[in-house]
């Protein structure tokens, strides 16, 4: 509660956590910018806004704001209308409860696992809403794709999560950096550790995969494609409706990646930081952990190619999916019968 | 490299032989083998080189406009000289060494017909389908013999010799123009 | 070659369990679009992600070469020829000029053969540059196309340094190859020879090529992904390859290897030594890796031949009104994208009667529509990319 009355605390929280979104974003969009550059042998934006270009992303927006906005003539309306706005909101909402700090949460519900998985997988709904009502026969196959890879990517992303559920007892985001954070004893010294090294290490890396396949970031961008399908779904988008998809996408980044960090590297927590720092700390943790991700991300990025269609397919179908729950039932095995 | 009228080297040897076994005329001059064959002939002596003689790769084939009705160019010194015809001509090389020649079939301007060799070379196809395109020759048995290079409507095949070049109808031909020295001019 | 083909062909071979009877969708790829290298349109009938049938639609750029060529005297049209495969263009300027020689008879020196051996490779290490860069481009890889182009770079500055022109040189002249520097009516002729230190330049780019290319091959060729995309895709057996007319890389990838510099010699190949890189599959992979290494044998031969070249002059004696006797010459050369030769017919005049153009491109994507049939949508991007044709080069 930061003022007493419920309405204005609501309406602080919302600008606070779009806020919160948009600035991260655009930090993400002008990383990717400065990296993708460093790892091609070139520098990157460099004019706009002074020496090292960091009003970039603040042009690129205003850029694409003030272009004309086209609706194709057959395309089907309220449906290519309301697309970029199911996506972006299913983004948004799964940063309600990611915590920057014990108190510095939106609203840590006791469901936050299951909460964040619920929402995140609407953007699925969003993208086969673009594909399809784009008319446009690129549009739909990219449509067709995307749907395909995002259901088949979100079967290995929920199973890694119920691993780290199961390890940690509770649903809540908050409990599960305390639990991480708790000591456990191993040879007379008490030492915490995160999940990714109590056992987690398999689970993490499914995780990062699942959430680049989620995220429709190369090496997974089939739906995207931009040497075989001009643009897939996003073909037929300009101004401000392309402006959210594309915010969008960077703020899935950060938000998949703030996920992986809370889950498996001990989010706004480290080992040597006195729980009373962790209030003013703690975000600044957490944002280091997420830049790591990201930049990880991003470095993949400017290496690999694309897979094609059916090997991204054969990979969560065949090997991430048995792995995973396999590792749900080696996870399980430890909590109950070793701890 | 220069050939004096008089010497038999090996190509005119290869070339003769080769007209021989397949029933044609040979002409050898500058390093280049041509074969004269009857078009009834076309498909059956072109296969005989591809399987006999081991010319088995298929290079190019195209169509020459010999005419009198020239419109552009004053490319030749004696027109009197020229028989009115088309030619049909075939390359085919070998993979393993320097062999090639050139199969070349004469069409009466009245009847440009001649068969196709898609049977023998898928790669045919393409080709024959510029040469009608350019020429307006046929090809019996052509799967596709549909315009390959010119728009849908164009009418007329342009590399006749009687087909007009319209910038040259707007501003002839300003003659050769030479902006160097030639190497005995140096001082 | 006792490989399975039919069971190479496309081990993309997805299975379809459940049969729906839906209608095959006709999906317009090109003219533009960004992988398609040019102007090229294919009509392509798709059933899902799978292509039933493809109609290459080409003629775009078509310019009239042939026919131009009827009105263009020989030493104009020497500025035209290597207009048609623009990556590679003095070695296309090259089987012309050297046809041209054949029917008047004048023989360049041999200074200016083996100048003219060192320029056609040089452009031949900056056209499959290109290639080895955009390739994985197209696979969704962007990154090697900085590292390979920034090296392409020097080799271009080297050729620019000789002949004034990086793409198109217009460098033959016949009886030999143009004095490098000055020339002309107004300009006292600096100096009749190639420039000074160009010889040290040269070698300082091959360094720089050899290190671009074990870049590529360490950042491409061993990849995971850029195998599972390529290898065993759009498979080419020798016999089809034959029969099309493909040459050059794309028919050595399929086992036969043919390389017209073995063959025949207007350019003093025979006093080099380079091996002929063949594949074995006539896959993509295959393809894109027969190109890599003939960077590092072009490299070899450059170097041997900065060694090899003799003094004396660089252009044989030559009338100022060429015309040309009456004869019917067909010389070819090795292109980097393959066979490229000329058909030239004179009855005598000063410009040719008639002007054949054997183009690579041409011949090479004819094989198009049988590669793509039964073939994925990705797999079309691949496979197109690796025939590394250019438009100007199909449509003349």
């Amino acid at each position: 509660m930061i003022t007493g009355w419920f309405w204005v605390d609501v309406i602080i929280k919302v600008v606070l956590v779009l806020a919160v979104m948009i600035v991260l974003a655009l930090v993400a969009i002008y990383a990717e910018l400065k990296v993708m550059a460093h790892m091609q042998n070139r520098i990157g934006p460099y004019y706009a806004g002074g020496r090292w270009g960091w009003a970039q992303p603040f042009a690129d927006a205003l850029k694409f704001i003030q272009k004309e906005d086209l609706v194709p003539a057959g395309a089907d309306s309220v449906i290519f209308k309301s697309a970029p706005y199911v996506v972006v909101s299913a983004t948004v909402a799964t940063f309600v409860v990611i915590p920057f700090s014990p108190s510095l949460v939106a609203r840590n519900l006791d469901l936050g696992v299951y909460f964040l998985l619920a929402i995140s997988s609407l953007t699925t709904l969003g993208v086969l809403m673009a594909g399809w009502s784009s008319a446009n026969k690129y549009s739909l196959m990219g449509g067709l794709r995307a749907g395909a890879q995002l259901i088949a990517y979100e079967l290995p992303l929920v199973l890694t999560v119920v691993a780290v559920v199961v390890q940690a007892g509770t649903m809540s985001l908050v409990g599960i950096v305390e639990a991480q954070a708790a000591p456990i004893e191993i040879g007379g010294l008490s030492i915490s550790l995160p999940f990714l090294l109590k056992g987690q290490i398999v689970g993490f890396l499914i995780f990062v995969v699942a959430a680049v396949a989620e995220l429709s970031r190369i090496p997974f961008d089939m739906p995207i494609a931009e040497s075989e399908l001009t643009m897939g779904y996003l073909t037929e988008y300009s101004s401000l409706r392309f402006t959210m998809f594309f915010l969008g996408e960077y703020a899935a980044m950060i938000s998949m990646s703030a996920i992986a960090a809370t889950l498996f590297l001990g989010g706004y927590w480290m080992p040597f930081v006195p729980d009373s720092a962790l209030t003013f700390v703690g975000p600044m943790i957490l944002i280091a952990k997420i830049a790591i991700l990201v930049f990880f991300m991003l470095w993949i990025r400017s290496t690999w190619p694309r897979l094609r269609e059916d090997q991204l397919q054969d990979l969560a179908w065949r090997w991430l999916i048995p792995i995973s729950l396999a590792n749900i039932l080696v996870i399980a095995f430890f909590k109950v019968v070793v701890f | 490299m220069n050939d004096q009228p008089d010497a038999t080297t090996a190509l005119d040897v290869y070339g003769t032989g080769l007209a021989e076994r397949l029933g044609g005329r040979a002409v050898v001059e500058h390093d280049t083998v041509r074969i004269y064959i009857d078009r009834s002939d076309w498909v059956e002596t072109l296969r005989r080189a591809r399987d006999e003689e081991g010319l088995a790769f298929f290079s190019w084939l195209a169509g020459i406009d010999w005419s009198k009705d020239v419109e552009v160019g004053d490319t030749v010194e004696d027109l009197d000289d020229l028989e009115e015809r088309f030619e049909v001509m075939c390359r085919l090389s070998s993979i393993e060494n320097a062999d090639g020649a050139q199969f070349i079939a004469e069409l009466p301007k009245d009847d440009p017909v001649i068969d196709s060799i898609t049977s023998l070379f898928g790669g045919a196809e393409w080709h024959e389908r510029e040469a009608h395109d350019m020429f307006g020759i046929e090809f019996a048995g052509n799967p596709n013999l549909t315009p390959i290079y010119l728009p849908e409507g164009f009418i007329g095949h342009p590399l006749l010799k009687s087909y007009p070049l319209l910038a040259r109808e707007v501003k002839p031909w300003p003659g050769a123009v030479d902006v160097e020295d030639m190497p005995e001019e140096e001082s | 070659m006792s490989t399975d083909y039919e069971a190479l062909m496309h081990r993309s071979e997805v299975a379809v369990s459940v049969e729906l009877q839906t209608q095959d969708m006709t999906l317009n790829i090109g003219p533009q679009h960004p992988s398609t290298h040019g102007v090229l349109r294919l009509v392509a009938n798709v059933d899902g992600e799978r292509i039933t049938g493809v109609e290459p639609a080409i003629g775009y750029m078509h310019r009239g070469y042939e026919k131009l060529a009827e009105v263009r005297t020989y030493a104009q049209m020497t500025a035209l020829v290597n207009r048609i495969d623009w990556v590679s263009g003095f070695a296309s300027e090259v089987p012309f000029i050297v046809g041209v020689e054949k029917l008047t008879g004048i023989e360049p020196p041999p200074r200016a053969q083996w100048i003219r051996l060192i320029l056609t490779e040089l452009f031949r290490i900056s056209s499959h540059i290109v290639f080895t860069s955009s390739y994985p481009l197209e696979l969704g890889g962007v990154t090697p196309l900085f590292h390979a182009l920034r090296e392409r770079e020097r080799v271009l500055e080297i050729i620019e340094a000789m002949t004034g022109g990086r793409f198109h040189p217009n460098f033959n002249r016949v009886g030999g190859i143009k004095p490098a520097a000055g020339g002309g009516k107004t300009q006292k002729q600096v100096s009749m020879d190639i420039p000074e230190g160009w010889l040290e330049d040269v070698k300082a780019a091959m360094e720089r090529v050899l290190q671009a290319t074990d870049d590529s091959d360490t950042l491409v060729t061993g990849n995971e992904l850029i195998k599972q995309r390529t290898v065993g895709v759009g498979c080419i057996p020798a016999d089809k390859a034959i029969e099309y007319g493909l040459s050059g890389p794309n028919l050595r990838a399929s086992g036969v290897a043919y390389d017209l510099r073995k063959h025949e010699f207007h350019l003093p190949y025979d006093q080099v030594e380079f091996d002929v890189i063949s594949g074995q599959d006539g896959d993509c992979y295959d393809r894109y890796w027969v190109r890599l290494q003939e960077i590092r044998e072009s490299v070899k031969i450059v170097l041997q031949a900065i060694d090899k070249i003799p003094a004396g002059p660089l252009r044989a004696k030559a009338p100022r009104v060429l015309k040309v006797p009456k004869g019917q010459v067909y010389v070819r050369g090795e292109n980097p994208k393959g066979e490229f030769g000329y058909y030239i017919i004179s009855e005598g005049g000063q410009k040719p009667y008639r002007l054949k153009i054997r183009s690579t491109s041409f011949s090479n994507l004819s094989i198009l529509p049988w590669v793509l049939k039964g073939a994925l949508v990705p797999d079309l991007v691949a496979i197109m990319g690796s025939l590394d044709f250019v438009l100007g080069d199909v449509d003349r």
